[in-house]
């Protein structure tokens, strides 16, 4: 079954910044909404009063990567957006995939070896038959 | 107004080593934690309805009990107030585990019914063996949930909670929507490997002997089909074995024995029919009312 990868999302704003205004504009009108249709997902909302960092949104996955995404000066759709893609990714690092395929099953009918197709040792050649 | 006072230059260095060196801390203790919301994630993302009071007791392990009685008690609190209100999780366990094994019997031998019982035992005991299963439940976040006494939680922990949420879900939603999950979770762990890395066995040749008595064929003659660099330091025997001479396996190896007990190997594997072409395992939605699935519930 699927299981969604994203364990909570963390956005951490400041009430006062100018950069936080999409960060506080998603809270206030689509918080809600992203959270009611991930139910899989934490969200916490944490305002820090006070000049802090600039205003970010944390992503915690299953198998324990943190990734950290500046929302300063980003719409409320934008945040949206971005908070949909990181629903749905997996936590794995984000490094060049080598080869796009994969398969667990490399070989159907047996892996070559330069044996296959040789006849074996016990294999007896008789006198040709003559034709009738 | 002024610029915000940033942190001085010539401490940033120090507190970075802080941050650095500090011990892991569970995430419960960090900030931004709730643990009922946690919960309710938790029972969404694996896609169950869980009564969320067993699924808390689920979590409770012992050790956390007595390590948090033994903290009341050198805080110096009353005596009544020492005891906590809290159920452990050993009781869900206990029937998380038997159900387990007994489904995952009941699937083996349905799927693969030539196998004999003790090769069914070696994959049910692989399979809720402590590595893997404390593998699932931190890839599920147990490991966040679980209320045990150390950090990070040991394998043998991870793997009564797990069992224990298996069992609280055995509780609220009965043993078919807990067979699917058991399923669902347990059973892929086995692609890609294969029978004889799980179920140790010391003699294959004898065991095969056994087999073909029990299916009235006669006993195999081993003969050498293909043999490369016989008078070097690496050669390769493949050694087939003909039951009336008719081929039953063929396997290679380094030395003639060792080629012997592989060819052994591969044809129990023909015969039980656990070889690598074999059809894949059926995730579809079982029917209803099936008997024998009713028949596990006798815990």
């Amino acid at each position: 079954r699927y299981v969604r990868q994203l364990q909570r999302l963390q956005l951490l704003f400041s009430p006062t910044a100018a950069d936080a205004r999409g960060a506080r504009q998603f809270v206030e009108e689509a918080a809600q909404d992203f959270a009611r249709q991930h139910p899989d997902v934490v969200l916490y909302v944490s305002p820090q009063s006070g000049p802090g960092p600039a205003p970010v949104l944390r992503a915690e996955y299953l198998n324990g990567t943190v990734r950290d995404e500046l929302i300063a000066s980003k719409t409320s759709e934008e945040i949206v957006q971005l908070a949909t893609k990181l629903a749905n990714q997996s936590g794995l690092d984000i490094i060049r995939i080598r080869k796009p395929f994969h398969t667990d099953n490399p070989s159907v009918q047996g892996q070559w070896h330069p044996l296959t197709n040789k006849p074996s040792v016990l294999t007896v050649q008789g006198p040709r038959l003559q034709p009738q | 107004t002024a610029p915000p006072p940033e942190k001085k230059r010539w401490l940033r260095a120090y507190l970075e080593l802080q941050r650095l060196q500090a011990p892991p801390q569970r995430r419960s203790e960090k900030p931004n934690w709730d643990y009922h919301a946690e919960i309710q994630a938790f029972s969404h993302r694996v896609q169950e309805n869980f009564s969320l009071e067993l699924l808390k007791t689920a979590f409770v392990n012992p050790c956390y009990i007595e390590s948090e009685e033994a903290r009341r008690r050198q805080l110096g609190l009353a005596k009544d107030a020492v005891a906590l209100q809290l159920q452990d999780n050993a009781g869900l366990a206990g029937r998380g585990l038997r159900f387990a094994r007994a489904y995952l019997a009941q699937c083996f031998e349905g799927a693969y019914p030539e196998l004999p019982a003790k090769g069914i035992e070696a994959l049910v005991n692989f399979l809720t063996s402590q590595e893997l299963v404390s593998y699932v439940a931190q890839n599920l976040s147990i490991q966040d949930l679980a209320l045990c006494r150390d950090f990070p939680a040991p394998p043998d922990v991870l793997q009564r909670t797990f069992l224990a949420v298996i069992g609280a879900l055995l509780e609220s939603s009965g043993p078919e929507r807990t067979g699917i999950f058991v399923r669902d979770f347990f059973i892929p762990q086995l692609i890609g490997k294969d029978l004889f890395e799980i179920w140790e066995v010391v003699n294959p040749m004898g065991l095969l002997l056994e087999e073909l008595t029990k299916r009235n064929i006669s006993a195999p003659e081993p003969r050498i089909t293909r043999q490369l660099g016989v008078s070097t330091v690496l050669p390769v025997y493949f050694v087939g074995l003909y039951c009336d001479k008719k081929i039953l396996a063929e396997g290679p190896g380094e030395t003639l024995l060792a080629a012997e007990e592989e060819a052994a190997r591969v044809a129990l594997r023909k015969l039980y029919g656990y070889t690598e072409n074999r059809r894949p395992w059926d995730y579809s939605k079982p029917k209803q009312g099936l008997a024998a699935e009713k028949a596990i519930s006798s815990n």
